[in-house]
């Protein structure tokens, strides 16, 4: 009944980006220890995913007309 | 005469450390299910308070955004392989599967890229659950984590 009231609209775009952030963030504070290390290690990672997305993206691009 | 004495501190000494390791591995064990069953538990109990704040953060926005997007919650009674698989990816997040499925009645909505991406978001969360309660269980081991 909540999560039925809870509609969230959101675009392929918005979606990757909140997905990429969300799991980057949780990456880095599994992955290192300290907090420096922590946020280096989620920039990449949430870089990283949003490189591939695009580039995957491109890629299928020519095969989607 | 000398040489079993000299052996039995080594037995001794042998004998006490497989017990400490089995308990070890037990407490491991249920800190490891405790992590699959509540996100961010088998880190809290070890006292990694921002490692368990960050997993149920996490598990949980992907679990809301995804039953909110209107996401496949898959059930026990899949029809083919996909749909298991997808079963137990989404029964990854533990006791956050049962609060979504007390809390979904609309159902899923995958005829729209939305629903699908939220199918995606529920099944990360699940994956993504079970591994924090992997590496749980590996620092409770003594691993380096």
């Amino acid at each position: 009944m909540l999560l039925s009231l809870i509609s969230v609209p959101l675009t392929h775009l918005q979606s990757m980006l909140l997905f990429a952030l969300i799991i980057s963030l949780a990456f880095g504070t599994l992955g290192r220890r300290r907090p420096a290390d922590r946020l280096t290690y989620a920039a990449w990672s949430f870089f990283l995913f949003i490189l591939v997305g695009v580039t995957i993206g491109w890629l299928m691009y020519p095969f989607s007309r | 005469m000398q040489e079993p004495i000299a052996e039995q501190p080594q037995l001794e000494s042998l004998a006490v450390p497989p017990r400490k390791d089995e308990r070890r591995e037990l407490l491991a064990l249920l800190i490891g299910v405790a992590g699959w069953a509540v996100p961010g538990l088998g880190h809290a109990l070890q006292k990694m308070w921002g490692r368990g704040l960050a997993v149920f953060l996490a598990v949980g926005a992907l679990v809301t955004l995804g039953a909110g997007m209107r996401g496949n919650l898959f059930t026990s009674r899949g029809d083919d392989a996909f749909a298991t698989l997808g079963y137990f990816a989404d029964l990854g997040s533990g006791c956050f599967y049962a609060v979504a499925r007390a809390f979904e009645t609309a159902g899923p909505d995958v005829s729209h890229s939305t629903g699908d991406y939220g199918t995606r978001f529920l099944a990360t969360a699940g994956v993504l659950n079970l591994l924090a309660a992997l590496h749980a269980y590996e620092a409770a081991r003594g691993r380096k984590a």
